[in-house]
C-alpha cells in the first residue's frame, strides 16, 4: 500500500515484465477491491454509462461489426407504449428486457402464441394486458437500478440456444461469459440454467456455473451454488469434458467487445444461436469475480500474464 | 463440546498457510480494538432504558453519553470510518453505503435500547407492508412515499403507545424508509434469507457504530479538538480507501481455489519425493521391464566388458505375414478372387 504510495509520489516507472507472477494462491486471486479500483482505471463513466444501457451498447456493439440480437422495438416512454399493440407487432416467441436492468431482473420472456394470448416458458399465459403491464413497470424503471426515474423497454424475438449446448439443459438458454483485459481473453465459463433456477442463467438462483478452459473450449470444472458436480442435475448429460461449439468464435467476438463499448476491463455476455452462431448480449462493466471459483483460478495472476502491473 | 470446538480450530489452524494466517490475525487485531471500543462505550452508557422524554429538555444523547446535541456531527467522520473497514476491509454486506451510519444518528436521538427497538419495529411493519404494496402495481417514488408514511405512522403509534416523545429526526424517516425498500428488492431478488441476513449486518453494524461513536476514544478527540476528529478519520480514511487486497470475507469465499493449490502442489512433492526415497524399489521395477530386443543390454560394469555382453536375438519380421493378403485395405473384393455367394442375401 505505502510502496505504491510512493511510487506514485516519485514517479518512478516499474517494467511491467520486472514484476514477478505471484506464486502465492492468495495473491493470485482478484478481490472485489482490486477489481473496482481497475474498473476505475480502465473503464471511462461513459463507456460503463453505454455498456449498462442495452440500446446504446448494442448500437456500439454493430457499429463494430459484432452481431448482436436482432430488435423488434425500442420503447422509450408512455406515449410509445399507449400507441404500441403487442398483439400486431410481437412475434411468435419473444424477450422484454429493461435496457438498465441489471442481474436479468425485468426479462420477461415467451416462447409460443395462441390467438393474443402468449405463453411462458412455465406454460403460463400472458394476455395483451399482462405484456403492457410489464411493459409499463420496465419504462417506470422498476428494474432499473435506484438512479434512475425512466427506462426504455428493449423488445427482441426469442433466442433459440445452439442444439448442441441446448441439450445440456432441460429449459432456458444457457449463456458464456468471457472476462476480457483490453483485447485479451482472461476467463471464461458457461452458465447453464437448472430447474431450479427456473430457466434463468442466474448463478444466485441456482443455475450451473461451468468453467471453460480458454485454450480447448472444454468444460474443466462446474459448480451449482458453490457445490462441485459433474454431470448436470436434471437431464443427467455429463459437463466435465464437454467441448464449447464454435468457442474460437466466441473468444474472438468477446475480445472485440470491450474495446467496441470503450471498456478496458469487461465481461462479455454471448449466446449460441441456432442459425446465427454467437451472438453479443450484453456487456458488462462490472462483471463479478465468482468465475474465479467456477474456473478454480485467479484473475490476478492471469492478468500478469496479459501484462498488467497494478498500478 | 469445547473440546471437539478447540480440535476443529486447531486442525484449521494446521490447514492455513501463512498468506491465510496474517489477514486473519490482522482480522483479530482489529476485532480486538473495536470491541474494546465497544467495550468503552458500554462502560459510558450510564442508563440503558431511557426514553427520550425521561430527561425533560436536555438531549437524549448528552443525558446519556455525555454526547452534546452539536458534536452529533462531529462522531460522523468516526462512523464514516468504521462503515468503510466494515466494508472494504472486513466485506460486510449491509443496505446502501451510510446507511448503517445513519440509523446510528436515530439510535443517538432515542437512546441506547429504545433506538434499535422504536426503529426495528418501524422497520419490521414497513416490511410487513412492503409486500401488499408491491401488489398495487405502484410506481417506485410512490411506493417510497407510502413507505415513509407508514413509518411515520408507526412512529406516532408509538408515541401514543408509549405516551412519550420519542424526537426522532426526519432524516432517519427516510433513511428506514429507504432500508424497508431495499428489503423488498433483495428479498424479490435473493429470497428471504439473503434479505434477512443483510438486514441483520445493518443493524449490527448500527449498534456497534454507535458504542464506538460514544466510547471515552471519541469523546476524548472532539473534547481536545473540534478539529481533530475529522482531521483524524480523513487520513485514516484515506489511507483505508485505498486497500486493494483481500477482503476478510473473501479470504473464505475463494477458499476453494487456494485449497485445491495447495493439493496440487502437496501431490506434485509427494511424486518426487516417493521417487527419491524408494530408490530401491524403483531399480527394481526397471530390471523387470523386458530387454529391449536386437541391442546390447548393459545391466551393470561388467556388462560394458566386451566379453560380457549379451545380446538379445533379434526379432524377425513375420515371414509368413507378408504374403498374406490385405484383405480389409479397400472395400473392392481382391483381384483374382471369386464372389462368395453362398445365400440370396450375398447377391
Amino acid at each position: 500500500m505505502f510502496m505504491s504510495l510512493k511510487r506514485k509520489w516519485t514517479g518512478k516507472k516499474v517494467d511491467a515484465q520486472a514484476i514477478p507472477v505471484p506464486t502465492n494462491p492468495i495473491d493470485e486471486i482478484l478481490g472485489i477491491n482490486l477489481r473496482n479500483s481497475l474498473i476505475a482505471k480502465y473503464n471511462p463513466r461513459v463507456a460503463i454509462e453505454r455498456a449498462r444501457d442495452k440500446v446504446a451498447a448494442k448500437v456500439a456493439l454493430e457499429a463494430a461489426g459484432i452481431s448482436c440480437t436482432r430488435t423488434i422495438a425500442v420503447i422509450e416512454d408512455y406515449g410509445t407504449l399507449m400507441r404500441y399493440k403487442p398483439s400486431k407487432e410481437f412475434p411468435d416467441a419473444w424477450a422484454i428486457k429493461p435496457a438498465r436492468g441489471s442481474q436479468g431482473d425485468g426479462i420477461l420472456l415467451a416462447v409460443r402464441r395462441e390467438g393474443d394470448v402468449w405463453y411462458k416458458g412455465s406454460g403460463t399465459p400472458l394476455t395483451e394486458e399482462d405484456v403492457i403491464n410489464h411493459l409499463r413497470k420496465v419504462v417506470d424503471g422498476h428494474f432499473s437500478g435506484d438512479a434512475e426515474p425512466q427506462d426504455a423497454a428493449l423488445i427482441e424475438p426469442l433466442i433459440v440456444a445452439d442444439p448442441g449446448l441446448a441439450n445440456l439443459v432441460p429449459e432456458g438458454l444457457p449463456d458464456l461469459r468471457v472476462i476480457c483485459l483490453h483485447d485479451q481473453p482472461l476467463m471464461g465459463m458457461v452458465r447453464l440454467p437448472t430447474n431450479q433456477s427456473d430457466g434463468k442463467a442466474n448463478l444466485h438462483q441456482g443455475a450451473i456455473g461451468a468453467g471453460v478452459s480458454l485454450e480447448t473450449g472444454r468444460i474443466t470444472n462446474a459448480l451449482q451454488k458453490g457445490k462441485p458436480i459433474t454431470h448436470h442435475p436434471d437431464t443427467g448429460s455429463r459437463l466435465v469434458g464437454f467441448e464449447i461449439p464454435k468457442w474460437d468464435e466466441v473468444l474472438y467476438m468477446a475480445s472485440k467487445c470491450g474495446p467496441a463499448v470503450g471498456l478496458g476491463y469487461s465481461g462479455a455476455d454471448i449466446v449460441l444461436d441456432e442459425n446465427d452462431g454467437p451472438l453479443v448480449l450484453e456487456v458488462n462493466a462490472h462483471p463479478g469475480i465468482e468465475i474465479q471459483n467456477i474456473n478454480l483460478l485467479g484473475l490476478k495472476a492471469q492478468m500478469h500474464h496479459a501484462g498488467e502491473d497494478f498500478r | 463440546m469445547f473440546s471437539e470446538l478447540i480440535a476443529r480450530f486447531q486442525r484449521a489452524r494446521e490447514r492455513a498457510t501463512p498468506q491465510v494466517r496474517r489477514p486473519f490475525y490482522i482480522g483479530v487485531a482489529v476485532a480486538l480494538g473495536l470491541g474494546l471500543l465497544v467495550l468503552l462505550g458500554l462502560l459510558n452508557t450510564e442508563y440503558f432504558f431511557a426514553a427520550p422524554d425521561a430527561f425533560g429538555d436536555m438531549a437524549t444523547s448528552q443525558a446519556i453519553w455525555g454526547l452534546k446535541p452539536s458534536n452529533l456531527m462531529m462522531v460522523l467522520p468516526l462512523g464514516a470510518f468504521l462503515v468503510v473497514l466494515a466494508r472494504s476491509f472486513v466485506g460486510v454486506s449491509a443496505f446502501g453505503l451510510f446507511t448503517p451510519m445513519l440509523i446510528t444518528l436515530a439510535f443517538l436521538q432515542v437512546g441506547p435500547i429504545m433506538g434499535p427497538i422504536v426503529l426495528s419495529s418501524a422497520i419490521l411493519v414497513g416490511m410487513l407492508a412492503a409486500p401488499l404494496l408491491l401488489k398495487l402495481r405502484m410506481t417506485r417514488v410512490g411506493f417510497l412515499g407510502v413507505l415513509i408514511s407508514v413509518v411515520v405512522l408507526v412512529l406516532a403509534a408509538l408515541q401514543t403507545f408509549l405516551g412519550r416523545e420519542l424526537q426522532v429526526d426526519a432524516f432517519p424517516v427516510v433513511v428506514v424508509a429507504l432500508v424497508v425498500e431495499r428489503w423488498g428488492r433483495l428479498w424479490e431478488k435473493d429470497g428471504p434469507w439473503v434479505a434477512a441476513k443483510t438486514a441483520f449486518n445493518t443493524f449490527f453494524l448500527a449498534i456497534v457504530i454507535q458504542f464506538v461513536m460514544v466510547s471515552h476514544f471519541a469523546l476524548l478527540l472532539i473534547e481536545a479538538s473540534p478539529l481533530l476528529m475529522p482531521a483524524c478519520m480523513a487520513v485514516a480514511i484515506g489511507i483505508l480507501g485505498r486497500y486493494r487486497g483481500l477482503r476478510l470475507s473473501e479470504i473464505g469465499r475463494f477458499a476453494p481455489i487456494w485449497l485445491e493449490r495447495r493439493r496440487i502442489a502437496r501431490e506434485g512433492e509427494e511424486k518426487i519425493l516417493t521417487r527419491a526415497d524408494t530408490d530401491e524399489e524403483f531399480i527394481a521395477a526397471w530390471e523387470k521391464a523386458p530387454p529391449l530386443e536386437g541391442m546390447w543390454v548393459i545391466n551393470s560394469r561388467e556388462d560394458l566388458d566386451p566379453k560380457g555382453r549379451r545380446q538379445v536375438p533379434q526379432a524377425l519380421p513375420n515371414s509368413e505375414a507378408q504374403f498374406a493378403p490385405r484383405s480389409g485395405a479397400s472395400k473392392r473384393p481382391m483381384k483374382h478372387n471369386a464372389w462368395i455367394i453362398r445365400s440370396p442375401e450375398d447377391v
